[in-house]
């Protein structure tokens, strides 16, 4: 259940709605709109009582939320959600861009990687430390000193790091470096690492899991929003499909319908998308035009040397070519880049 | 196989060429472009040696064609296949917009929507006359009656008419009416039809099946073309998958991965791909950034009262802001709205 809060409700009227929640043995989750206050209700078994509420100071409706997910809907907060990154932000007009190579090999590699994908324009630098491959017997990462690396590149670029935790134990240690924490698909439903997830204070990067539906994975965002942590953007990088000649199928429908959905920011990974470097701009573009909130792009200074994903990762020159199209398809839609 | 001939090839040199190809057995397409002449070798050529013609005059090159589809590939055409319909060209540098209702219904419903698209800036018509539809008990199309209602708003409007064609006994009336033949998706793999389609004087729409691999499409593609009809477009409509949320999941990736493999045009068809009406114009520009040479929208004069597919017809208001979102779109890549 949703309690909406009249424009002019007071402090003290939000507090009241908020010590009835949990007298009731239940959670409030108070959300602050630019017009009014709503607070969310989680914990409930069955469905509440909109007169509980009703008839309280300041209080303009209660409403019950008709989706599953709850504190990330659109019914509950209509407005997009911004989050804000050390001053620069992920959702709202500008277009985030998240560059850098599939995993962190070396110093000068990432250093490499981060100088040029600054230069083209980008403002995040993604660089996995701890990697999940799928073998395992290929290589799996290069766990804190690749953390140390993606601390020492942000340090020399200004760019804010996107990294990935693969797991509770780690976690911690990844949310010290990272600016961003990524949820890598395959760990979509780790529901223990989600809920680890909640208390972290820095931002999540949610990745689609290879073959969750759209509501499964808003269920995801919305375990680590209740667990106390709103700062989650999603990303979608492709489903798993009988297709065979890409890597996996880029599901840009998922973005025009996130965004009715859900306030959070929506970004889309063509790199994985479509798994095959030539075809990375043409997705990036289209990933822009349906009206993603950002890119997240594998750049490496020299792909056919790369220990993952060289087959998808662009060049650095090739990379400011895509910046220049996503730069034309930005104005395009009418969005700061 | 294929045999490209040397720029400045004699004609006699060329007709060699094909005989060679005739006396093996195996037949020869001749491809002319606009730098050289190619003539594609169809047949069982696992016995010839490409260098048999590699040394014959006026040849530049003969080698075989790595993909299983030859006549439709890039190695055997490099340049863009651009198909004129009356006039309009699909696949050239500008995009077309197809547009129109599911269902032929009625005089006054196909007219009033096919003036209101012309307004709006399509180039052409579709509508469906004979309707695939997945229960036998729903509306099943006018048939003839909607063909001839068709060419009527044709008369009016001048948009060319896409409508599909769901069987070999109806290839021939159909081709009577329409301006461009549609297989439906369902009809991707219907051999029997394919093969007969290579066999008309007119364009053919070839539909993504539901659950076809880009091969399989294209597989589907060189049935067309190598029973002898060249002018074949593809149209990404979505793929099964698990996603329930929306109809179908639009296959984006299949846009610059089949204008890489293939030199025919690519169309997408965001109604179908999403089916969610409030979401196609969102997809109909993605579908124009990835590089798609047109797009084919569900378009209805009150979506609500259709007798198929309404959820994912657009309103004429709702048309019009489509189309002043993709010649945005179409503007940013440098490819005008035709």
């Amino acid at each position: 259940m949703l309690v909406v809060m009249k424009p002019h409700a007071t402090p003290a009227d939000v507090a009241a709605v908020e010590a009835k929640i949990r007298s009731l043995g239940l959670v409030p989750h108070s959300i602050s709109g630019a017009q009014r206050v709503a607070i969310g209700i989680t914990g409930n078994k069955g469905a509440l009582d909109p007169a509980l509420f009703e008839g309280m100071p300041g209080v303009r409706d209660a409403i019950r939320v008709s989706q599953p997910f709850k504190l990330v809907s659109r019914e509950v907060k209509a407005e997009d959600t911004v989050i804000d990154v050390g001053g620069v932000s992920i959702g709202g007009a500008r277009i985030a861009v998240v560059a850098g190579p599939c995993s962190v090999e070396s110093r000068e590699q990432l250093l490499e990687a981060a100088r040029a994908v600054k230069q083209a324009g980008a403002t995040f630098l993604r660089g996995g430390a701890y990697k999940p491959r799928t073998s395992p017997y290929e290589f799996q990462g290069l766990a804190e000193e690749g953390l140390k690396l993606l601390a020492l590149a942000r340090e020399e670029t200004g760019l804010k790091v996107v990294t990935e935790a693969m797991d509770a134990e780690t976690l911690p240690l990844v949310a010290e470096y990272a600016d961003v924490v990524q949820i890598g698909a395959r760990n979509m439903q780790n529901f223990s690492l989600l809920k680890r997830l909640g208390t972290i204070g820095k931002p999540v990067l949610l990745k689609r899991g290879p073959s969750a539906t759209v509501r499964e994975w808003l269920m995801a965002a919305e375990y680590v929003v209740s667990h106390g942590n709103a700062r989650v953007a999603l990303c979608e990088r492709g489903i798993r499909t009988f297709e065979t000649a890409t890597r996996n199928t880029l599901d840009l429908n998922a973005v025009p319908l996130l965004k009715s959905l859900t306030h959070l920011p929506v970004v889309v990974d063509p790199s994985h998308g479509v798994g095959l470097r030539a075809f990375v701009p043409a997705m990036a573009r289209a990933g822009i035009a349906a009206g993603a909130d950002g890119l997240i792009v594998e750049v490496h200074p020299c792909p056919e040397r790369a220990l993952s994903d060289g087959q998808q990762s662009l060049t650095p020159a090739e990379f400011a070519s895509l910046m220049e199209q996503v730069r034309v398809i930005a104005g395009a839609v009418g969005r700061p880049f | 196989m294929f045999i490209a001939m040397k720029p400045h090839a004699t004609e006699a040199e060329f007709a060699a060429v094909v005989e060679k190809v005739r006396s093996l057995g195996l037949t020869p397409h001749p491809i002319s472009g606009t730098e050289r002449r190619v003539v594609a070798v169809v047949g069982n050529t696992g016995a010839v040696d490409p260098e048999d013609f590699s040394m014959l005059p006026g040849v530049a090159e003969a080698m075989r064609v790595s993909q299983p589809f030859k006549l439709v590939s890039r190695e055997v055409k490099d340049e863009d296949t651009v198909v004129d319909v009356n006039g309009v060209q699909v696949g050239g540098k500008g995009i077309v917009v197809m547009a129109g209702p599911c269902s032929v219904e009625s005089e006054e419903q196909i007219l009033s929507a096919a003036e209101a698209v012309k307004k709006a800036g399509a180039s052409f018509l579709r509508g469906g006359a004979y309707k695939p539809r997945t229960s036998p008990y729903e509306f099943q199309g006018l048939r003839e009656e909607g063909l001839r209602l068709l060419a009527l708003a044709r008369e009016r409007t001048g948009l060319p008419v896409v409508t599909e064609v769901m069987s070999t006994e109806t290839v021939p009336l159909v081709a009577q009416y329409a301006d461009v033949l549609q297989v439906g998706a369902r009809n991707m793999q219907n051999y029997s039809l394919l093969e007969r389609l290579g066999q008309v004087k007119k364009p053919v729409m070839l539909k993504r099946g539901l659950s076809a691999t880009i091969r399989e499409w294209l597989m589907a593609a060189e049935y067309i073309v190598a029973k002898g009809n060249p002018n074949v477009m593809l149209c990404e409509r979505g793929i099964r998958t698990f996603e329930t949320m929306t109809r179908n999941t639009l296959d984006i990736n299949a846009v610059p991965v089949v204008k890489a493999l293939s030199h025919l045009p690519v169309i997408v068809d965001p109604s179908h791909g999403i089916g969610l009406r409030r979401h196609v114009p969102a997809i109909a520009r993605a579908a124009i950034a990835a590089g798609a040479d047109g797009i084919i929208i569900e378009v209805h004069p009150r979506p609500e009262k259709a007798l198929s597919d309404g959820h994912q017809s657009l309103d004429f208001a709702e048309f019009e802001e489509l189309m002043r979102q993709a010649r945005v779109i179409a503007l940013a890549i440098g490819r005008p709205v035709r």
